[in-house]
């Protein structure tokens, strides 16, 4: 990290103001220092609360420069068309995953029929806000029934209040009460949130009745030696170590994977059992070598290779068309697309011919 | 017998009202003489329209940039720059937009702020910011006239009042003194 020239800090202060000096702490340069201000300066002015303005802008100043998520601080962050809440323990929605979800919808749009039930599994869900963005750009074209899971209680609890939060907000439709958490194929949209873990045995049964379409997960994905090292303070202080670092050692041993794949293993055992009927699967991941070793999951079992023909790399922001790459997979020699740009970002697996069951049939 | 020429008669007051909200202020007088003459004329006053906002270039055009430093993203850090910058790559225009926490939002004022460049460009004086600014700037002048008008009226009211306070007196001691 470069430091930070004490001439910025003589700026800040004289120029925009002695809080801003103290929000390049974490900001680490002017513009953005200038523009979180701004934002609490909005959210202090808009906001009602019992605090005289001055002292609570000061307060909310001194929690951000040491290190406190502004997220966390002004409660939300805007996610697609969406507005997110954002409460301590639950990890919050970053601008990638915000983007990549936007291109997912897209996708779904694109490349599935039409006007035909369309059932979507959120694992690891957090505030919700994939499950949420999907059932906002998906409602319009499907009958879309999303079911998403999570380990945390907290999260879950906030997930659901995000849901009432942005259909107060006139920014999602209301679907209709349900009584079961189950995907129960009818024409009216739904949207549920389930406390459940993705190791738990139940999960498989509830899902092998109405098998999900698509699959999309933001799992934990640090390693232990990344999160010392990699991972900023900020992140590392004050956000949920649940969201980030996967603690199942035993069954990543089990599952022949590194410990920190171990999510995209299971799930991908998940989309096994499931016998193929998920047409698109999508895992967010930490770095282009993470990406490959998932890759290299799909690639080395005969049967899911088979069934994901397309295998694509997704970088930071998918939108970006112009650079499209090929890398080569290290072991199984295989082709896959690379595009956006940015940082390794998504995997993304696409059943173009329809799935084993529909072949069957 | 009144009620066929009212929908005349609301049609030119809507126009005045348009026109008012346009930054051309009517007189009341005016607008009574306008009233009146439309029983005699149907047609509705002109209203004077603003030009449509320009529309963005094409996708083709632009180059968007994020700006967000290198490194590692996702999970591991929280980035809070929204920031977006677009490039029109013909003439090489360069606009930037951080209005909002939200990328989708500054994405979308960005290539406003982008075709309102170029609109500017290509049609200078005739460009719609050219166009709004001159009506802005005719409603704040007369506004300011207005006022100036006002407070001259009201510093001579005050100094004949004052005159005429002292009139009396001085004819008061004059009376006094003889």
């Amino acid at each position: 990290m470069p430091r930070i020239r004490p001439f910025t800090f003589w700026l800040a202060r004289k120029k925009i103001s002695p809080q801003a000096a103290r929000l390049l702490f974490v900001c680490r340069d002017l513009l953005s220092a200038a523009n979180e201000l701004r934002w609490i300066r909005e959210h202090v002015n808009t906001t009602p609360s019992k605090i005289p303005p001055n002292l609570r802008l000061h307060q909310l100043c001194s929690k951000r420069a040491r290190g406190t998520p502004l997220q966390y601080l002004l409660g939300t962050q805007p996610f697609g068309d969406l507005e997110i809440l954002c409460r301590p323990g639950v990890l919050i929605p970053r601008p990638e995953t915000e983007c990549y979800t936007i291109e997912l919808a897209a996708l779904i749009k694109r490349n599935l029929p039409k006007h035909k039930p369309l059932n979507v599994l959120d694992i690891c869900t957090g505030t919700g806000c994939i499950a949420l963005q999907l059932y906002a750009s998906l409602t319009p074209h499907f009958p879309t029934h999303i079911q998403a899971i999570d380990i945390s209680p907290v999260a879950i609890s906030l997930a659901q209040r995000n849901l009432s939060h942005n259909i107060q907000l006139g920014n999602l439709i209301s679907p209709p009460p349900q009584l079961t958490p189950i995907l129960t194929p009818n024409t009216k949209s739904t949207v549920s949130f389930t406390l459940l873990s993705l190791f738990s045995p139940a999960l498989l049964t509830t899902l092998s009745s109405h098998p999900p379409d698509v699959i999309v997960s933001n799992p934990p994905y640090i390693s232990n030696k990344a999160f010392s090292t990699t991972t900023s303070r900020s992140v590392r202080n004050h956000e949920p170590r649940l969201a980030l670092v996967p603690e199942h050692d035993d069954i990543s041993l089990e599952l022949n994977c590194q410990p920190e794949d171990v999510f995209y293993a299971r799930i991908l055992h998940l989309a096994k059992e499931l016998k193929g009927c998920t047409r698109v699967i999508l895992f967010e991941v930490a770095d282009m070598e993470q990406a490959g070793r998932v890759v290299r999951l799909v690639e080395r079992d005969e049967v899911l290779r088979g069934w994901y023909d397309v295998v694509e790399i997704w970088r930071d922001w998918p939108d970006e068309e112009h650079e499209d790459h090929i890398v080569k997979g290290e072991e199984s020699n295989v082709a896959v697309a690379v595009k956006g740009i940015g940082e390794g970002r998504v995997v993304y697996l696409w059943n173009s011919r329809g799935g084993e069951m529909e072949g069957k049939r | 017998m009144s009620t066929p020429i009212l929908p005349a008669l609301r049609g030119v007051l809507a126009g005045a009202s348009l026109t008012r909200n346009a930054g051309y202020q009517l007189h009341p007088a005016l607008g009574h003489r306008l009233s009146a003459a439309a029983f005699t004329t149907t047609s509705p006053l002109p209203v004077k329209q603003m030009p449509s906002r320009p529309k963005p270039p094409p996708e083709s055009e632009i180059e968007e940039a994020f700006l967000k430093g290198s490194g590692p993203g996702g999970q591991k850090i929280n980035k809070t720059n929204s920031a977006v910058q677009l490039k029109h790559i013909p003439t090489g225009i360069v606009v930037k937009c951080q209005a909002t926490r939200s990328r989708e939002n500054n994405r979308k004022t960005a290539r406003e702020l982008l075709a309102a460049k170029l609109d500017e460009l290509v049609n200078g004086d005739q460009s719609r910011n050219a166009i709004v600014g001159n009506v802005k700037k005719k409603r704040a002048d007369s506004a300011a006239k207005k006022s100036r008008r006002k407070y001259r009226k009201l510093e001579e009211e005050r100094k004949e009042a004052s005159e005429a306070a002292e009139g009396p007196e001085a004819a008061e001691k004059h009376t006094e003194s003889t």
